[in-house]
């Protein structure tokens, strides 16, 4: 009896279960939209941002999870454009930039205000790049003001050196091949800052201990000509940045360097008040004290649980922003952001969000709400250069040959395969400068382009690969196997996440099944996995996903620039530093980009990485959300989003949201970008006029 | 009951009818024992009848996805189309096996130490006991990041590289039994208070007082003489302390740091079904259902053991 | 009695600064820290962090400027929120955790007290079977399968309560279910355990042979003495719950002190980590003596010297 009643009331709630689950399955998908879905009666948008904000201080914070939310609260001299995260105008209406692209002029909006109404000048700006550098803030992200002339020599405590007659080192005395330009043209009024910036640069000498002992051991000459003399520090006021007047703000760089305008979007350049900051210290960014640049302000933050911001009327732009409020939710687990989706108490999620088991239900079903679009990133595997046996680069491409690309984006559903470093479709003038490059060098090495085309997946090459560099592959299809090949010297590293999972475990089964080799697995929590691939210590292959930072091929290639570069191979060639030394210092793009291909081909060549896939933007939002698009770096301009609450507005076809237009939005933008717009417009009739 | 003792039968076989007399018990004892055969043959039997490996992914790509339960795949498949039934016969494996690893590891360190602590009291007791609680304290998920951290992977030690060789060994497997270990670690704890509590109350028992007037050593005095007294306590933990164990590797599962892809467990593998379970309900159903009737069966077998053998005390 | 407490009490100081001492060392035994990001950062910058963390310092002063902190209660600040105090973390958090914990509780000790004393005046019954069943599976479930199929069925399929985040009374309906199963079952099954024991017991059969009523009987003598093995549950139960339980925080998305416990851990969060270990061992050291003075009023025949 006893079994009876307890095996009755088991199956009972099985059932109960199961059908509650089926029943609700079907209700959703007779729906044209995912869930619930209504306008929100009140005039704010819901979010979820990822996890819980590090600090609302932009320079401490260097997450994605942060610069969502500081994309609502800071406004930096330009804006990301909302559909392709191109600058824009923001606090500065219009800039100019000199010849050789080494001083950008900023004319500054001059009814920019805080939101505690202070006006916002360019000397606020000066004390943000200044403190964005400071060796005592130590911001995680003042690597991106390395670009400014001595930004990096502050932010490393570094010193010049002084001559008794008061002149200092200079670099040129001291390096072969200096780079440093020589000739300027310059902008706006001068000043004596500027021509202090204009000057020659002087050598600095890195922070006192290791690393300037290394320095001046690799160059005796310097070490020699220091002795005796003194060293002053770098100042914060010796970085290349000058309020020339209330509204005007110069930037001084050391190269021509074109992405460096995007750059000033990131939130490390947006502006914060240098009143409030004095007066509270490291307390000013708590949210009883915070005050904000940017088109909204914040009210309420309850970590781990929101924080709300609203409109702030302060805000320069204030008549242009739509929404009265937003309120960011911190959250990490992607089936609790679903469901909240579900029900209508969210109305947007960040990318990368629904599961890829999900999307056979959510995309194309749903056209109205999922959005998948390529994004500057993508995901690959490193590999340990130095360890034998992946220091043979017959090893390493057999392996990289031996994946099916096509069939791994069909698996995770929303990516697309890769074969180059850089992803796919997001800098389409370098896709070409690459395509030309690429032919290039495969008419001198003889390489026919069907081969070159089967790179994306040729196991047959790979098998010929692996025996040539003395690991047989024996037997046929189906069962393949390589006795010889070390597995207990490789495996796959990869840090803690389901997707990362899927995919090494994909992988893991296509070289079994390609190449009969087994590479073992091993996944770490994040902090575990970090150190061994920042520091090389990994044994065979290490996952890793690089997200751009700005819209351009060098936050990707760069990765592998310097002897003690990023890449976390082991790799490095003094032939790929060369091409990328050259093409930074080069000012027509078209020129830039051949060399950076060159770089790119020649480091690929090399396969110190396994491309695997470009990734897409995968992220969810309601019909009526509008304005929010999927960019390529999924960082919204709050203050183009707008709620409709007309079903007949409603966003329909997502897939072509990008090209589609929105009124309210394209003219919003015209408007933005008109004076600048016009400026370059002038600047190129003046150029015409004098060639003529 | 005190007519049983006149009769004169021994503990043992006492217990055992005892058990078999609580038909509760004696399901889960079923249930225990053909889950166990089934998790440890059943994989070669599958592979060798169907040639279905539990990490075989189809090699044409419109079959890498989860399909519902079919006459091929009796489970389904899971989201890269490998058969779910083989899936949850080697985690059936794996969960076992972390709760029998663990237990015994309880078992070794935990009675020992008990027992030691017990027996000598006073200091050393007191000494030996806040190291007990000391170790509660310390957060777990630390010492298992620590420990898979250390000895993971290649650097395992030779104990665990035996027990993982037992299992086709590499890399992989090393890392999963040095989680096991990692568990069993922590998990003696309370069976060290177990075991103390009763020799405590043991140790000035006639036995043991005639032991030490012969001059039998301390070490014969405590695991010839006294251990095997406590042993029905012990035994009845242990089968508690499985189910527990098995939670706790499915909650390491839950934070990302339990058993190494492409292996599974059944904490894992419900781990995952319940993130798609209103896409694919039957990969938490079936992983889900395998478990919580393993773990209820236990736990039924442990409280009849705990009936059988040790009708006095009722709870740990 | 008052000796016994004072002495428990004394001990807890020295125990939790053990149990922070451990704690640290693992800390710096584990691989990674604080700021180690997928972007590697430029040796400059790693050094000016040093210098702003005081991480340059040796290991040696490290810990004793990290034990001056403990010993004035005060944990500084945590290492991944800037500007925000461990204290303040701890403060703000815990309410979460306590409230989910303690209504969790009660519910636990609601349903398991009841059906245990039920099953266990009708041993063997199909109610006795059913109830303990169903305690079982309450135990051989795991929560992060419970909590989703209640979101499924109430938040989903039904709309009822709210399927995540902290907020009203209806928030915590689903979570405070989800936790209190576990909890419920043990109970139950305890309840039960202690309830036949003692029904069999010769103070019971002197209470009905007094003529007491059978109510009176049931309720006040068997109940009280069926309690104990709850109560010395109660402690550590008790106080796992209100450390929160990382799994229901984490499946419904409150800002509870478990998850940002994980979460600091994985986070290499030092001082946060340290602080809410001193915080928990000291609230368990705390909940296991109330739970040893309240023996001594269930049970007359239990002492303290």
């Amino acid at each position: 009896m006893a079994r009876i009643s307890f095996s009755r009331t088991r199956l009972g709630i099985a059932l109960l279960t199961l059908s509650l689950i089926i029943s609700s399955c079907q209700s959703s998908a007779k729906n044209r939209y995912y869930g619930k879905t209504e306008a929100p009666t009140d005039n704010v948008m819901r979010y979820i941002s990822g996890s819980e904000p590090e600090s609302l201080d932009p320079q401490v914070a260097n997450g994605q999870p942060e610069a969502r939310l500081y994309m609502a609260i800071y406004d930096g001299l330009v804006e990301y454009h909302p559909k392709t995260m191109e600058p824009i105008p923001g606090i500065a209406e219009t800039w100019e930039i000199s010849k050789d692209g080494t001083e950008y002029l900023f004319h500054l909006r001059k009814n920019a205000k805080f939101s505690d109404g202070t006006p916002i000048t360019a000397k606020d700006f000066v004390f943000t790049f200044r403190r964005a550098l400071s060796p005592e803030l130590a911001s995680r992200s003042a690597l991106f003001g390395y670009s400014l002339k001595y930004g990096e020599a502050y932010n490393s405590a570094g010193s010049f050196v002084k001559n008794p007659d008061g002149t200092f080192l200079l670099k040129k005395d001291f390096e072969e091949n200096s780079t440093a330009v020589e000739t300027h043209d310059s902008l706006g009024t001068p000043s004596d800052f500027h021509k202090f910036l204009d000057s020659p640069e002087r050598i600095w000498l890195k922070a006192e201990g290791k690393d300037r002992t290394e320095q001046l051991e690799a160059n005796p000459k310097l070490k020699a000509a220091i002795q005796g003399k003194d060293l002053v520090p770098v100042k914060a006021e010796d970085v290349g940045v000058e309020a020339v007047d209330d509204y005007t703000l110069r930037l001084k760089l050391y190269q021509p360097t074109p992405y460096f305008i995007g750059l000033l979007a990131h939130q490390l350049f947006r502006v914060i008040p240098q009143h409030v900051i004095e007066k509270y210290g490291k307390n000013w960014s708590k949210a009883e004290n915070i005050v904000t640049s940017g088109a909204f302000k914040v009210t309420v933050h309850k970590p781990y649980d929101k924080v709300v911001v609203v409109k702030d009327p302060n805000y320069w732009d204030a008549a242009n922003v739509h929404l009265d409020g937003i309120e960011f939710y911190p959250l990490d687990e992607a089936t609790t952001m679903m469901n909240l989706y579900k029900t209508n108490d969210v109305y947007a999620l960040y990318n990368h969000t629904p599961p890829a088991a999900w999307l056979d239900q959510i995309k194309g079903v749903y056209t109205a709400e999922y959005m998948d679009q390529p994004e500057v990133a993508t995901e690959f595997y490193v590999i340990n250069v130095k360890k034998p046996p992946m220091d043979n680069v017959k090893v390493r491409q057999a392996f990289a040959l031996a994946i099916d690309r096509e069939s791994l984006a069909k698996f995770r559903k929303t990516t697309k395969p890769l074969t180059d470093f850089t992803p796919e479709g997001i800098f389409p003038k370098y896709e070409e400068a690459r395509k030309k490059i690429q032919d290039v060098k495969l008419k001198e090495l003889k390489i026919s382009e069907a081969d070159w085309k089967k790179r994306i997946f040729d196991p047959e090459r790979a098998r010929k690969l692996l025996a040539e560099a003395g690991y047989p592959v024996q037997g046929s299809d189906g069962s393949f196997n390589c006795p010889s090949f070390p597995v207990d010297k490789v495996n796959i590293s990869y840090n803690t996440a389901e997707s990362n999972k899927a995919v090494a475990e994909f992988v893991q089964a296509q070289w079994k099944q390609n190449l009969g080799i087994t590479i073992p697995l091993k996944n770490m929590e994040f902090k575990t996995f970090l150190p061994m691939l920042n520091k090389v210590e990994y044994d065979g292959f290490g996952r890793r996903g690089w997200v751009g930072d700005y819209m351009d091929p060098f936050t990707f290639i760069g990765l592998f620039y310097t002897k003690a570069n990023d890449g976390a191979t082991g790799w490095w060639k003094q032939e790929f530093d060369d091409l990328m030394t050259k093409s930074n210092n080069e000012i027509d793009e078209a020129k830039r980009y051949e060399l950076m291909a060159q770089a790119e081909f020649m480091m690929m060549q090399e396969q110190p990485i396994i491309p695997l896939m470009t990734q897409a933007t995968n992220w969810i939002k309601k019909p009526f959300v509008k304005g929010l698009y999927p960019n390529p770096g999924t960082l919204h301009a709050w203050k183009f989003v707008y709620i409709e609450r007309d079903p007949n507005k409603w966003d329909t076809d997502v897939d072509n949201i990008l090209k589609n237009s929105d009124p309210l939005v394209d003219e919003q933008l015209k408007q933005l970008e008109a004076p600048q717009k016009a400026l370059e417009a002038a600047q190129k009739a003046a150029v015409a006029e004098q060639q003529k | 009951m005190q007519e049983e003792i006149v009769k004169g039968t021994s503990l043992w076989k006492d217990a055992w009818k005892r058990l078999l007399k609580n038909k509760l018990a004696v399901f889960g004892l079923i249930v225990v024992v053909l889950m166990a055969l089934i998790c440890f043959l059943g994989p070669i039997i599958l592979e060798g009848l169907t040639g279905i490996a539990p990490d075989y992914v189809p090699k044409d790509s419109d079959l890498v996805k989860s399909f519902p339960p079919s006459a091929q795949h009796w489970m389904g498949t899971d989201d890269l189309g490998r058969d779910l039934f083989a899936r949850v016969l080697q985690g059936g494996r794996i969960s076992l096996m972390v709760g029998i690893i663990s237990t015994i590891v309880s078992l070794i360190v935990g009675v020992s130490y008990g027992a030691i602590a017990g027996y000598f009291g006073g200091r050393i007791d007191n000494f030996m006991m806040r190291v007990v609680d000391l170790l509660y304290s310390i957060p777990y998920i630390l010492i298992v990041i620590v420990l898979l951290n250390s000895f993971g992977g290649n650097n395992a030690p030779a104990v665990v590289k035996a027990f993982s060789d037992l299992f086709g060994g590499g890399q992989g497997m090393n890392q999963i039994f040095m989680l096991f270990f990692a568990i069993g670690f922590i998990s003696w704890l309370t069976m060290a208070r177990v075991v103390r509590g009763q020799i405590l109350s043991l140790k000035n028992q006639e036995f043991v007082l005639a032991a030490k007037a012969t001059g039998v050593s301390t070490g014969r005095i405590i695991f010839r003489h006294l251990v095997p007294n406590v042993l029905g306590p012990v035994i009845v933990y242990a089968t508690l302390t499985i189910p527990q164990v098995m939670l706790s590797e499915a909650f390491l599962s839950f934070l990302g740091i339990g058993v190494q892809a492409p292996y599974a467990s059944w904490g894992s593998l419900a781990n995952e079904g319940i993130k798609n379970i209103s896409m694919f309900p039957w990969q938490l159903i079936f992983p889900g259902v395998t478990m919580a009737l393993t773990l209820f069966s236990l736990n039924f077998l442990g409280d009849g053991l705990r009936d059988a053998l040790d009708p006095q005390t009722r709870k740990f | 009695m008052f000796s016994f407490i004072v002495r428990r009490l004394l001990i807890i100081i020295p125990m939790a600064l053990l149990v922070v001492t451990v704690t640290w060392g693992l800390i710096r035994l584990a691989p990674g820290n604080f700021y180690s990001s997928e972007k590697k950062l430029p040796p400059a910058i790693e050094e000016n962090i040093k210098k702003k963390y005081g991480l340059d310092k040796p290991f040696y002063q490290q810990y004793l400027i990290m034990m001056g902190n403990v010993l004035r209660l005060d944990f500084g600040d945590s290492l991944k929120y800037e500007g925000q105090s461990v204290n303040q973390i701890i403060s703000r958090h815990f309410p979460y955790s306590a409230t989910l914990g303690l209504f969790a509780y009660l519910l636990a000790l609601v349903i398991g007290l009841a059906s245990g004393y039920i099953s266990a005046l009708k041993q063997n019954s199909g109610w006795d079977y059913a109830s303990m069943s169903l305690a079982m599976l309450g135990q051989s479930v795991p929560s992060f399968v419970i909590g989703p199929i209640l979101v499924i069925i109430f938040a989903l399929g039904i709309y009822i309560f709210p399927p995540a985040r902290a907020g009203g009374f209806m928030n915590y309906v689903l979570p405070v279910i989800t936790l209190s199963a576990i909890y419920a079952a043990y109970i139950a099954r305890l309840t039960r355990a202690g309830m036949v024991e003692v029904l069999r017991s010769d103070y019971i059969r002197t209470a009905r042979a007094k003529g007491l009523s059978e109510t009176r009987v049931l309720l006040r003598h068997a109940l009280k003495g069926g309690l104990i093995p709850v109560v010395s549950y109660t402690g550590p139960a008790l106080a796992a719950l209100l450390a929160g339980t990382v799994v229901v925080e984490r499946i419904f998305a409150m800002p509870g002190l478990g998850n940002i416990f994980i979460q600091s851990i994985f986070n290499r969060d030092e001082p946060l980590t340290l602080g809410i270990v001193a915080f928990l061992s000291i609230l368990i050291m705390v909940f296991n003596l109330l739970v040893d003075i309240s023996y001594a009023f269930l049970d007359p025949r239990i002492r303290y010297e």
